[in-house]
């Protein structure tokens, strides 16, 4: 077990220094941070540009490579992801948004899977029945409302509730608002402010768990050994809950571990909607703004992200399920 | 040949759907069928079968009402713009931010624009990316995961390491790179191109698990024993043999190239002004959502009921031409 978590991690690693690699390549060839200046009317002179360009190592006169490996240098001497065009270090930037996507993504995560995972059993359970069919078409609605009209309708039907009320019972910007000392205001005013970008993100994620895990315990409920648990006189429900629902949840435990890597990227719409300052929002903002070390480093966060949660999949698996060999 | 062999696989494929769809189907109908293919020629299997697909599509109302929206939504997006005097790049200065009217059925926007010519306008921009890059996506998807199944040995290996790699980078970030350099005017193309080089990586991957159950079928190893070239299996008989879930996944991949389109360019990274697209027109109206919500709500409509309705015909079809689909129903 050891031996296959170290394989799989050098593995990833690897992989890991190659898609940044190639996303550094892109970025440079695609990106370009000379047009943020020439741009302006009148321009700046010429060497002023080029000064401001080679301070971060931005600059496309200098060969790529060259730039690719003064780059790579400073990451792994220092730590120092480089630059952004207006002069301010990357690596900063971002650790201060991390926290504020993950106070969105956490509490929905943890939501949809509560409710997902209920649901997909509870409709199971009662398949071609009206709850069925009901919470099915319902959840295939949700499934497949982009995720932008999805917030977009969220804010608006909050606007037209505050303005029927007559007061800020929802807010639709940012996740915090309040001045004060006081911590239970302080608490209060979060939560307003967190609601709704909360309920943006759970609905996808809860329809997508609730689709999957329906199939997977409708696919273990009729297998053999439930039906040797039913013969052998317990209940359904405790044949159910004991046999096929814990076998059910192996896959489902896979899909969480692969959910982190939405950590980041699933959040990207929502904070643009709710203008949460968080790392959805940067990653726009520096590929609007020509950022090649900005969006490189966000793009090797999220890769982070999604090989931990490859890496945690494996494990579960090979954890939880005997039928994975691990040579 | 060639012709055996499909029809040998086309016939397991309708004993299969026979066996895993004992109730949704008719059997008695479905034995007389059977019947009747045994005893007519080869044109009589093909309509067949076809028969049989187009009348289990046409069982589940949803899946008809899915496809008539559908066709409504494409012929709107066709000729909608013979019904409107106003054209999408041509503003009405004298109505800026009117609500709908009879002037201007479903309002202006800030600028003066015609949202019914502007929605006109993003419903066929979204449908054609949307159309467009499913066809692209699945035919690269189909061709590099089977091809990766196929060759075995360290051809998979490294062509597994390198899917797993592309998947790591967020294709968001390289699809928003390729539009950005796109010339005004051209970025729905470039989008479509963006859409479909980055979209194929997971979908190659699952064709990839479906054609390892394919590889060691009698007829895959009798063609390569016969010495037909590598890439002739993989088009002739490996591809066909995924059909299904080929179509199935066209018709389900328009949503998810749809819903793309709408992210990048509700971010302001895919199609920009004077172009137009639904998602576009979202961001427009992001800004005005509390004086003039109209520019935000009928673009939304119509969203969601282009994307459910393709949802209803790809769930219809899945029933219909799905030899794996469980969703038949099992007895009891």
């Amino acid at each position: 077990m050891f031996k296959y978590i170290i394989k799989r991690i050098v593995n990833y690693v690897i992989m890991l220094f190659v898609a940044v690699s190639m996303t550094y390549f892109l970025a440079s060839a695609f990106m370009d941070p000379r047009s943020n200046y020439m741009s302006r009317n009148p321009h700046p002179p010429i060497e002023s540009i080029n000064r401001s360009l080679d301070l971060a190592n931005i600059n496309d006169q200098t060969p790529v490579v060259i730039r690719y490996f003064r780059w790579l240098k400073g990451i792994l001497t220092q730590w120092n992801w480089g630059l952004s065009p207006d002069q301010s270090p990357v690596a900063p930037a971002i650790a201060s948004r991390i926290s504020a996507s993950l106070q969105l993504v956490t509490l929905a995560t943890v939501l949809s899977i509560l409710f997902g995972v209920s649901i997909g059993v509870y409709t199971a359970i009662r398949q071609y029945k009206w709850q069925d069919r009901v919470l099915n078409t319902t959840a295939t609605f949700f499934l497949v409302v982009p995720a932008a009209v999805m917030g977009l309708m969220v804010v608006l039907l909050a606007i037209n509730f505050n303005n029927i009320v007559g007061s800020r019972a929802f807010y639709v910007t940012g996740l915090h608002s309040y001045q004060g000392s006081n911590p239970v205001l302080w608490v209060f005013d979060y939560l307003q402010h967190l609601i709704l970008p909360t309920i943006v993100m759970t609905i996808p994620g809860m329809v997508g768990y609730h689709l999957t895990q329906r199939t997977y315990l409708l696919d273990t409920m009729n297998a053999d050994y439930v039906r040797t648990a039913r013969a052998k006189g317990l209940t359904l429900n405790a044949a159910i809950r004991r046999h096929a629902l814990r076998t059910s949840l192996i896959p489902t435990a896979v899909d969480v571990a692969f959910s982190i890597a939405g950590v980041f990227t699933g959040a990207v719409i929502t904070e643009n909607v709710f203008a949460i300052n968080g790392l959805g929002m940067y990653f726009t903002q520096t590929i609007a703004n020509n950022d090649i070390n900005g969006a490189v480093a966000v793009a090797a966060f999220g890769g982070v992200c999604t090989l931990t949660g490859a890496l945690l999949a494996d494990i579960f698996s090979a954890w939880l399920d005997p039928r994975i060999r691990l040579s | 040949m060639m012709n055996d062999n499909e029809n040998m696989v086309s016939d397991a494929v309708a004993q299969d759907m026979e066996l895993t769809d004992p109730q949704g189907s008719e059997p008695q109908s479905a034995d007389a069928k059977n019947a009747q293919e045994a005893s007519s020629n080869d044109d009589f299997h093909r309509t067949g079968r076809m028969q049989l697909y187009v009348r289990r599509f046409m069982r589940r109302p949803s899946a008809v009402v899915g496809l008539v929206v559908l066709i409504l939504l494409i012929l709107l997006a066709i000729f909608g713009s013979k019904f409107s005097q106003w054209s999408y790049d041509e503003p009405d200065f004298a109505a800026l931010a009117s609500p709908p009217s009879a002037q201007h059925w479903l309002g202006t926007t800030v600028g003066g624009s015609d949202m019914y010519a502007m929605i006109i306008r993003g419903l066929g921009r979204s449908l054609t990316i949307g159309i467009f890059s499913s066809f692209g996506t699945t035919i690269i998807a189909a061709l590099v995961g089977t091809a990766v199944a196929f060759f075995e040995g360290w051809f998979e290996k490294v062509g597994m390491w390198l899917l797993d790699m592309l998947l790591v980078v967020p294709s968001f970030l390289l699809i928003a790179l390729i539009v950005g350099m796109a010339a005004g005017g051209s970025d729905w193309l470039w989008l479509a191109i963006g859409l479909t080089a980055f979209g194929w990586v997971g979908y190659a991957r699952t064709l990839r698990t479906l054609t390892l159950s394919l590889r060691d079928r009698e007829y895959i190893r009798a063609a390569k024993f016969m010495g037909v070239p590598s890439f002739t299996i993989i088009v002739r008989h490996l591809v066909p043999n995924l059909g299904s879930v080929l179509v199935i996944n066209t018709v389900l991949g328009v949503i998810g190239a749809v819903n793309s389109e709408t992210s990048l360019s509700f971010l302001g990274l895919g199609i920009k002004a004077p172009d137009t697209s639904l998602g576009t027109l979202l961001n427009a109206g992001q800004s005005v959502v509390q004086t003039s919500p109209w520019v935000l709500v009928f673009p939304s409509v119509v969203l969601i009921v282009l994307t459910f309705s393709v949802q209803l015909i790809g769930d219809g079809l899945r029933d219909a031409i799905d030899p794996y689909s469980r969703s038949g129903g099992k007895a009891e």
